[in-house]
């Protein structure tokens, strides 16, 4: 008898005629109810998980609705997302013991794990794979009712439809005005320099048009999105922009170093103590191994003969494979600012150039059938 | 927004940045960087970079010149022909000023130039046109324009007579690279058909200076 505590997410629209009917709802009322249900439960002996079994939603995996600010009034109360975060907690905890792992320290991947074992699932699609989130993941931000009990809308851009959008804007604007006449009141007092200290750009980016929607819980378009970055740039080419830094940087992403994406494998000691490493390389179908010795003589053989009799020709895309081996190999040998610079030279990038297909009405990939008039 | 489709496209992402491969970027330290080569490093270090081509090495002997040239003498494909033409030209171009340099009396020794690389890219300096022409048509009629030409124009076309003019104009016994470092060493000194060939372009663009308004970029 499986004992489960299972906590699965499914659509929000069937939820509310489930949510309408609970409390002392059999199990298996409630699975005749969703007909999305694939999962039979076994007798559950303990009332908590009745009770979390009662209270069943279904949920379909993605949520991300394409309309953020048209999704109509609340959905999702406060005091239910509130009690869904309950509910995952305490889930979470249940799966933790059921796996025999520590409660504390169960991630978010332990519990992918751990339900990608107890209910394997052999469908393909994503979306109708089991889950289980937190449920502000699930449940897509919505805001708060924009007007009061006198039908008066709260904020003062309101009627413009995009009202965090504009009074993100309006916000921006008043902040470089500001600059600005910081900057005049510095030329007044004859302590304007040209060299003031500068925001550092360089390893971040621009928030993208989607998390900017995510931010403001509201959907904007292309052309927003471009007057918005235009007026970041402008507020960041005054001189004394630093004096915003914040406001700006809370609107940038930090890029990652892409050196540290390089894995780079450890030293491995042959029997007589010499270091050696190995590295392998590909380039369109020609494949190579090599094995690196240190303090070694130079000489270099290819399945068993000289290099220089099996290569008569330096061009080669062997001779490409074998590059990136070699570069690989080298990796566990040097430094992190030499293998920041092989990257640089373009030593470790796997070249993606392969033969272009022939496509069908012309001769080969660009060739063209000859043209005739008539 | 009208969505340009681009027929040249390539197998990296557009985020990809090219790689360097000259070894003496690498080795400048950080005080002698100038602000716009420390923004650039920065850059580099968050963003992915292509492979380096074949043809590309960090070696001394690596110069994008010469390798532009053999690409463009290449026929079919056949790089290891057009790179062994070239070495022969080298070759050739150092045997003959080696023995000039022997000839000549003391007071001319210092003047002959016997690496081949330098005379092979003065030869080909002094083969860039300096101004170009250009189809233009106005009024139904198409008038020769001077127009300004970017070093790039100006060096493939300086490769392009070279190259045009070692295959057209030469005996048929003569093989290509005899005929090649012969045209090279008279470029090198601003004689031979090459250079006379600019000289026309020359002439032809002061004589229709006159049409030059008709450019509008």
């Amino acid at each position: 008898m499986l004992l489960l505590s299972t906590y699965f997410l499914f659509s929000p629209e069937r939820r509310t005629a489930n949510m309408a009917a609970s409390g002392g709802r059999t199990v298996g009322s409630f699975l005749w109810k969703c007909g999305n249900c694939c999962f039979n439960f076994n007798t559950v002996s303990s009332n908590l998980t009745r009770q979390v079994l009662s209270r069943q939603l279904c949920v379909s995996a993605v949520l991300h609705r394409k309309n953020l600010a048209a999704a109509g009034p609340e959905k999702f109360s406060e005091e239910f997302i509130k009690k869904q975060v309950e509910e995952f907690n305490i889930g979470k905890r249940h799966l933790a013991n059921m796996m025999g792992e520590d409660p504390e320290t169960f991630t978010q991947g332990d519990i992918n794990r751990s339900i990608a074992y107890l209910f394997p699932s052999g469908l393909f699609d994503k979306k109708a794979k089991p889950l289980m989130k937190h449920p502000d993941e699930v449940f897509p931000k919505q805001r708060a009712v924009q007007w009061g009990a006198d039908g008066r809308p709260f904020h003062f851009l309101f009627y413009t439809g995009k009202q965090s959008y504009y009074s993100l804007m309006h916000d921006t604007f008043t902040k470089a005005l500001a600059v600005e006449k910081h900057q005049d009141r510095l030329r007044g007092k004859d302590l304007f320099t040209q060299d003031a200290k500068q925001i550092s750009l360089v390893g971040s980016r621009w928030l993208l048009k989607e998390e900017l929607e995510e931010l403001l819980v509201e959907t904007i378009s292309e052309h927003d999105y471009a007057r918005f970055i235009q007026l970041m740039e402008r507020l960041l080419s005054l001189p004394y922009c630093s004096v915003e830094e914040d406001f700006v940087q809370r609107y940038r992403r930090q890029l990652e170093i892409q050196s540290s994406k390089q894995q780079v494998q450890p030293l491995q000691y042959d029997q007589h103590g010499v270091a050696y490493s190995t590295g392998d390389g590909r380039r369109k179908t020609a494949m190579g191994t090599v094995l690196l010795r240190d303090s070694g003589s130079g000489s270099i053989s290819i399945n068993g003969t000289n290099y220089v009799h099996y290569f008569p020709v330096l061009q080669d895309r062997q001779a490409g494979a074998l590059r990136l081996a070699i570069s690989r190999a080298m990796l566990s040998f040097l430094s992190e600012g030499q293998v920041e610079t092989m990257r640089q030279a373009g030593l470790l990038t796997p070249d993606p150039r392969i033969k272009e297909r022939k496509k069908p009405g012309q001769e080969g990939a660009r060739r063209k059938f000859t043209w005739k008039k008539r | 927004m009208i969505r340009v489709l681009l027929v040249r496209w390539s197998r990296y992402n557009p985020y990809y940045l090219e790689p360097e491969p000259r070894k003496e970027v690498y080795h400048i330290p950080e005080t002698e960087l100038t602000p716009e080569q420390k923004e650039e490093r920065e850059l580099k270090s968050v963003r992915p970079i292509k492979a380096a081509t074949n043809s590309v090495t960090s070696s001394v002997f690596n110069d994008p010149v010469l390798s532009k040239f053999v690409n463009m003498m290449m026929k079919d494909g056949d790089k290891i022909i057009a790179k062994g033409i070239i070495t022969q030209t080298l070759e050739n171009m150092k045997r003959k000023q080696v023995e000039k340099y022997h000839k000549a009396p003391e007071v001319k020794k210092a003047e002959i130039e016997c690496n081949p690389y330098v005379i092979f890219h003065q030869a080909l300096e002094n083969c860039k046109p300096v101004i170009g022409l250009a189809s233009i048509q106005k009024g139904g009629k198409f008038y020769q324009v001077p127009i300004p030409l970017t070093d790039n124009r100006r060096r493939f076309l300086a490769m392009k007579w070279m190259i045009t003019e070692c295959r057209d104009n030469k005996h048929r016994r003569t093989l290509m690279y005899e005929k090649l470092s012969q045209e090279l060493l008279a470029a090198f000194s601003k004689e031979g058909n090459v250079v006379k060939r600019k000289h026309e372009l020359h002439k032809m663009a002061e004589s229709n200076r006159a049409y030059a308004h008709y450019r509008w970029w």
